[in-house]
């Protein structure tokens, strides 16, 4: 990635200033970095035509650099602290504990007089930077309503949001991943963006209409659907509910009236989105400076709608036919599928994003990720703010998997649906969720106990093949584990089945999917009804290394044989044992 | 070292006053309200020392002018305190809490005593006794007194534990420069010493100095210097030389090591007066140089952080043709002669009123959060100062551009105006 020079933060600018700034003068980190090139490269380019009356931009934003990271921990002593024996919580509390340094809070503490409008602070890491690694989701992001009239508690929420993110840094799962990219030894320093949240105030909940993300390859590639086709992914309010994992909108972009398979309209119903994250603004929660979501909710379609905002973005399902009709319309129950703007282009905002995502691939040179979020007010022109940007690595080996050997000896499971290219040969390990006894309302404790797993296997060095029902990570436990991704981080080699009662669509998580594109992690789903199976019985007679009941954790004297032929979706796992 | 024999501080107060009264017309009746004190207090502290004998001592509390809000400034205790001396620093702290923009007015105070002479107990009577001559006189919405020359948070916290006996209540917020814990605040320590660098900073910006690369002499290595140094450090920058007043040797020394000072290496052998052990810093890899090279030295900054009247028209040439920035840590560490060849040689100076603010402005938020009785946390009031500091110090060097005016006396209209302008608004002229 280019390496970009922002402006000094000037206080004495402030009203004027709309462009990038920075406060420290380190390095940016991957994201900020992204953010920037967002603008130069894309953004600045794009002519009237193009953009067809909706503003496009990336909201404003100030980076505070790595040297500020590297004086918070040097000036509070905290530098040489041996963070592994440390919980996240009580890092969470040393950090809070610390102080900001001296020579640069004064800009901080100016940024909350004069910015009243709710803030992202997000963090942007050097390792991600560095090493071309996705770090996505691995570390936090807080957003903050910066609301209050008091100008020193919005200062005092934006410090322990900086500190949060800082913390961050050093969390279990952050130095687990870390450790399983093989990453370990690098010296890891943060920076931290700074940026106004795309929204509208509604009371008291401010969101933005919309949020997505945009793919230029589509490594689900549905129906006739190619993978150079570019996948979207829409939801309503924050892009929480999307990187989560949650239930989100998937369009291909050059068929955005297509929709998504399903079996009718309770199916699609069942799997569309039906709550949405929004910045709070109402009276202050109870203080929680170590919790990410301390100053978000969760609201309902309902009150999306009394505030105004599902009429571009929903259907009513008619009783009486059985289909839906784009917008709102009496008591029908709404599904979230975007139709006025994806069907009824009542706004041109699939055009722009296609454009906008061409643009962002020829500039990185390879298939880019976008997330975005959009506001369509009344009084305004609709607005497209450009959040982030990441290179997809995509792999192009050409690995050949015929019908055959699917179906040969030792196969411990084949499928069709998969993900990725290549195959591997240096896993023993697999670590997988037995079908007997299996409950959905055990899927935290079965997250608890991956992760206990994870973290042994990524310390012994072993990649491993896991195995589990339902959408991994999902925020929703009853659609499937909800994992972060650092919990099954050192899995290289994934498998998502499904069962009665628990066949949900396959993971729409975008770091879930960046992570696994990232790290050439390689995935096959299998589901019950598709016609391949899974040899549970050749697992059961595997030695086991640990199994809590929920979780069984096996090992072969041979390495498994992995193979994921990406262009035909096809992927085999055989056993020789 | 530099001489004060001929020196009457107040005598340069009034001169500096003149200067800008003329510079911005102002006007016979403002002019002549703010040449001299509104009121001044002359009384004796009667005390009974250790040996049971009496001894009266001469204590002092000037108000110089309170049009912008309670008079401000600390108490000395001085063998050589002269009621000269407190008019000019009363007059001075005037200027400064304008400087800054501070709803506080000027005052100051002393009394004629040796402390070093004194035990603890006498010194306690002392500040117990100033204060029943002066609680009349004093509180927290007329005059809040502070620590200063040889006294410290102790003294402060038996001037007020005499006041709250004195009229019946708890008001912390008479007196600031307490112990934190009892009434004080988090970053008082700091507050001067990164006032002076906030400051420094500002100024290196704005020469478009990057601060990495510069290199900084500093004067003393007390409270103030040390904290300077310690955030001009942080800020990238390199201090090769410091200079400490010597106990035994009755002199200063100056000590370089051209690669530049550790600061927690000499804070390790340095006593609780700033005095670094010379035979120690040699042994490190330091030369000990005469008192006065700390001003001789090959450098980009210079920041006199120790005593008034050090910088003259005797040795203001030795300062080396690379220094670009003056600023001042300490109260009048420039005389006119030597302010005049600065001015000439294009040295930008940050004028000691404006640089040392800092501890005037903690002392203020010390003050707020005593009177609401609610402390805050260190980046609540490091950030607060922060930006005070910057406002102030951008809003005069913006002044000192638009009009071509030399920042010293940029400082002295924004304040003087500032004061004059509250006299007028409250019909006192």
């Amino acid at each position: 990635m280019a390496s970009w020079q922002l402006p000094v933060y000037r206080r004495q600018l402030l009203n004027h200033a709309t462009g990038p700034t920075r406060i420290g003068a380190g390095d940016l980190g991957g994201k900020a970095s992204g953010l920037i090139q967002l603008r130069e490269d894309i953004v600045r380019r794009l002519s009237p035509a193009e953009t067809e009356g909706i503003h496009v931009d990336v909201p404003r934003l100030t980076v505070i650099t790595t040297d500020v990271f590297a004086s918070f921990l040097s000036l509070n002593h905290l530098d040489d602290t041996d963070w592994d024996g440390l919980s996240d919580r009580r890092i969470a509390g040393l950090c809070q504990a610390a102080h900001l340094p001296a020579m640069w809070i004064g800009d901080l503490r100016s940024l909350t007089e004069w910015v009243q409008q709710p803030l992202a602070i997000r963090s942007s890491s050097r390792l991600e930077d560095a090493l071309a690694h996705p770090f996505a989701g691995v570390y936090a992001t807080k957003m903050i309503p910066n609301r209050r009239l008091d100008p020193d508690s919005r200062f005092k929420h934006l410090g322990a949001a900086v500190k949060f993110v800082f913390a961050s840094t050093f969390f279990a799962a952050a130095r687990d991943y870390r450790r399983a990219v093989g990453v370990a030894d690098h010296p890891e320093a943060m920076a931290v963006v700074v940026q106004e949240v795309i929204g509208r105030r509604h009371g008291s909940r401010f969101y933005p209409d919309l949020s997505g993300v945009a793919r230029s390859w589509n490594p689900y590639p549905m129906g006739r659907a190619k993978p150079e086709d570019g996948v979207v992914n829409l939801a309503l309010g924050l892009g929480k509910q999307i990187v989560d994992g949650g239930l989100s909108w998937t369009y291909a972009p050059n068929r955005p009236a297509a929709p998504p398979p399903a079996a009718g309209p309770k199916d699609l119903l069942r799997n569309s989105q039906t709550s949405f994250w929004a910045v709070n603004m109402g009276p202050p929660p109870l203080p929680d400076p170590l919790r990410e979501e301390e100053f978000l909710v969760r609201a309902d379609l309902a009150h999306a709608e009394a505030d105004g905002v599902l009429d571009l973005l929903a259907s009513t399902l008619d009783p009486q036919t059985g289909r839906f009709r784009p917008g709102c319309h009496g008591d029908g129950p709404r599904l979230l599928d975007f139709a006025p703007l994806l069907q009824h282009r009542l706004q041109p905002l699939n055009n722009v994003l296609r454009r906008v995502l061409a643009a962002a691939e020829a500039a990185a040179g390879q298939a880019v990720e976008l997330e975005f979020a959009a506001t369509f007010p009344e009084a305004a022109p609709p607005r497209l703010g450009l959040l982030q940007m990441r290179p997809m690595a995509v792999a192009e080996d050409d690995i050949l998997v015929t019908e055959e050997q699917m179906e040969g000896a030792n196969v411990l499971l084949a499928s069709h649906h998969v993900l990725g290219n290549g195959e591997r040969t240096d896993l023993y390990d697999i670590v997988y969720i037995p079908p007997d006894g299996f409950e959905a309302r055990h899927t935290p404790r079965i997250a608890a106990e991956l992760d206990k797993i994870n973290r042994g296997l990524v310390a012994a060095g072993r990649p491993y093949l896991l195995i589990g029902f339902g959408r991994w990570g999902s925020s929703d436990p009853w659609l499937g584990v909800p994992v972060a991704w650092p919990q099954i981080g050192g899995a290289r080699v994934i498998v998502e089945a499904t069962l009665p009662g628990m066949e949900p669509e396959l993971s729409q998580g975008s770091h879930f999917f960046h992570n696994l594109i990232g790290l050439r992690v390689l995935y096959l789903s299998v589901p019950h009804r598709g016609g391949q199976s899974i040899a549970w019985d050749r697992l059961q007679q595997l030695t086991a290394v640990q199994d809590t009941g929920l979780v069984r954790h096996v090992r072969s004297d041979q390495p498994l044989s992995v193979r994921v032929d990406g262009r035909r979706r096809r992927g085999v796992v055989i056993c020789h044992d | 070292m530099a001489t004060t024999k001929a020196y009457n501080p107040f005598e340069m107060a009034r001169a500096q006053f003149d200067k800008i009264a003329d510079l911005i017309g102002l006007d016979a009746g403002t002019r002549e309200l703010l040449r001299s004190p509104l009121r001044e207090f002359h009384f004796s502290v009667p005390v009974r020392m250790d040996d049971g004998n009496i001894k009266v001592f001469q204590g002092f509390r000037i108000q110089h002018n309170d049009a912008r809000g309670p008079a401000k400034g600390g108490i000395r205790f001085h063998p050589h305190e002269t009621a000269d001396t407190v008019r000019a620093l009363s007059m001075w702290m005037t200027w400064k809490c304008a400087v800054v923009d501070i709803p506080l007015g000027g005052g100051k105070g002393g009394v004629i005593c040796d402390p070093h002479h004194l035990s603890a107990r006498e010194q306690e009577a002392i500040c117990r006794g100033f204060i029943r001559q002066i609680y009349k006189n004093i509180g927290p919405v007329s005059d809040v007194p502070a620590p200063d020359v040889m006294t410290s948070p102790q003294h402060m916290l038996w001037m007020m534990d005499e006041y709250e006996v004195l009229t019946g209540g708890h008001y912390p917020g008479v007196i600031t420069g307490k112990p934190v814990g009892m009434g004080g605040s988090l970053g008082r320590k700091q507050a001067t010493g990164y006032g002076v660098v906030y400051c420094l900073r500002e100024a290196l910006r704005e020469h478009e100095l990057a601060p990495e690369a510069t290199t900084a002499s500093v004067q003393g290595f007390g409270n103030v210097a040390q904290f300077a140094i310690e955030l001009y450090h942080q800020l990238g920058g390199k201090v090769v030389c410091v200079s400490s007043w010597d106990q035994e040797d009755q002199t200063s020394y100056s000590f370089r090591r051209n690669t530049g000072i550790d600061l927690a290496e000499l804070q390790g052998i340095t006593n609780r007066y700033g005095g670094i052990d010379k035979a120690k810093a040699r042994e490190l890899g330091y030369e000990a140089l005469p008192g006065d090279a700390w001003l001789e030295q090959d450098v980009d900054i210079l920041i006199p952080a120790a005593l008034e009247n050090q910088i003259t028209g005797e040795n203001v040439g030795k300062i080396q043709q690379r220094v670009k920035i003056v600023a001042e840590g300490a109260n009048g560490p420039t005389t006119p002669e030597a302010d005049a060849i600065l001015e000439e040689r294009g040295i930008f100076l940050i004028p000691d009123f404006l640089a040392n603010a800092g501890g005037v402005t903690c002392s203020y938020f010390e003050q707020v959060q005593c009177n609401m009785n609610y402390f805050w946390e260190m980046d609540e009031v490091l950030g607060k100062l922060d930006l005070k500091m910057t406002a102030a110090y951008q809003a005069i060097s913006e002044l000192a551009r638009k009009r071509k005016l030399y920042m010293r006396d940029a400082a002295y209209v924004v304040a003087i105006n500032r004061v004059a302008e509250a006299c007028r608004e409250r019909g006192w002229v």
